[in-house]
């Protein structure tokens, strides 16, 4: 099957390819009418030969492009020739040069994908070939960061940096490379109660997601707003005074600044425990301690009418 | 040319600077309280008992067109009350006198 194939493939080509160079409709019909009767009188199951035959279109579209230029009749036995004078053609072209001289050591089968697109590009206008070229520098350059290692050349500044990320890339995968952890909060929901007072609805699901105590987090809101307020029967936190949403979020990220990430390592994997009348931040993540500021409300001024605090307190 | 590690260091030169620097020691607290309506309270607190206060205000007021006063408060000493939103202006104004360093300043409230 395969030695038939492979036998198969080349008289295939031949054909196509002296069928395009003529441009010979009535040839080209003959072979259209021989086709089949080759793959007819073969034993092979034909959905296979119809692929290679596919494939080998595809190849031979490629080369004729080129055969125009070249005026030659294609065989496999000049591929050689032709990746010679291709080379030659490419030589005032600059880069493609290397290329060129890499494909003939692989396998000549192996080569058809690549010298099919090296081919295209020539035979497209220079504009497209040089801009594909310089294309083509950079993926080298990409891909071999440290070429210089072997040779005696001087490295390049880009080669030194690539291969340095590298290097961190491979040594800490979980760092990924150089990105800080986000630390995703859901927002507040903050709602308005009639029109003196806020409630901030999901406030016992963000203590949980920070790991935090809910009376420690009703403290410091309280405090940073310069308000009273108390946490209700469905776990809402019902706040003296109109807020908005985009207002307590930024008294959160202040929270979270201060008292959940760590003040060392910025990760947000922390306990907040109380020692002697201080509280102290410990980081699960780099070990570090430090102590945060504590709570305080600080002066209040008197907002609400004298008179009725008067009437309260007599 | 001298060595620096010759020199003699005296460690009391920051005790004594202190009296005559013009930037005052420990965080100014500036908050902001809610009134009724969409009227608001500017505080500031922690302001150096070595500044005189009522000059300050009178400054802040004419400054900011509004009106303020200083209150004495037994725990937290002498405290500016501004009315309104003052806080960026306050913030603004203290660095720009020479008064309290942008570090020092604590901006609380929503």
């Amino acid at each position: 099957m395969a030695e038939d194939d492979a036998i198969f493939d080349p008289s295939l080509k031949k054909k196509k390819k002296k069928k395009k160079t003529a441009f010979d409709i009535e040839a080209a019909l003959a072979e259209g009418g021989n086709e089949p009767q080759e793959n007819n009188t073969t034993e092979h199951p034909e959905a296979k030969e119809e692929d290679q035959d596919d494939a080998n279109v595809d190849i031979d579209l490629d080369f004729t492009k080129k055969k125009k230029k070249k005026k030659k009749p294609f065989t496999t036995d000049d591929l050689d020739a032709v990746m010679g004078e291709t080379k030659e053609d490419g030589g005032n072209e600059g880069g493609n040069q290397d290329d060129g001289a890499i494909d003939d050591n692989f396998d000549l089968e192996m080569d058809f994908t690549k010298t099919k697109k090296k081919k295209k590009k020539r035979n497209l206008g220079d504009l497209i070939a040089e801009a594909d070229e310089k294309h083509d520098d950079k993926e080298n350059v990409d891909e071999n960061s440290a070429v210089w290692m072997g040779s005696d050349r001087d490295y390049t500044y880009d080669e030194l940096l690539k291969r340095a990320f590298e290097i961190m890339r491979d040594k800490n995968p979980d760092m990924a490379a150089g990105k800080k952890q986000k630390f995703v909060m859901r927002p507040p929901q903050v709602v308005r109660i009639g029109t003196k007072k806020s409630s901030f609805a999901n406030f016992t699901e963000i203590c949980k997601m920070l790991h935090r105590q809910p009376k420690h987090l009703l403290d410091f809101l309280l405090a940073e707003l310069g308000t009273s307020g108390s946490v209700d029967g469905n776990s809402q936190l019902i706040i003296k005074g109109r807020f908005q949403q985009k207002q307590i979020e930024n008294v959160l990220r202040r929270y979270i600044k201060e008292y959940v990430t760590c003040h060392t390592c910025r990760s947000p994997d922390t306990i907040l425990q109380k020692d002697t009348r201080l509280f102290f931040l410990q980081c699960e993540t780099c070990g570090s301690r430090c102590s945060v500021a504590s709570i305080k409300s600080g002066f209040q001024a008197v907002t609400s009418k004298r008179a009725a605090i008067r009437a309260k307190t007599a | 040319m001298s060595i620096q590690n010759l020199n003699t260091f005296d460690p009391f030169a920051d005790a004594s600077k202190g009296a005559d620097d013009d930037v005052q020691d420990g965080l100014v607290h500036i908050r902001i309280q809610q009134r009724n309506g969409r009227k608001t309270l500017t505080t500031v607190q922690g302001l150096s008992s070595d500044y005189d206060l009522k000059k300050i205000v009178r400054a802040c007021k004419k400054e900011f067109a509004c009106n303020g006063t200083v209150i004495e408060h037994p725990e937290y000493g002498e405290v500016l009350q501004l009315q309104g939103d003052q806080r960026e202006n306050i913030c603004q104004w203290l660095t720009k006198a020479g008064l309290a360093k942008p570090d020092q300043l604590k901006v609380h409230g929503f």
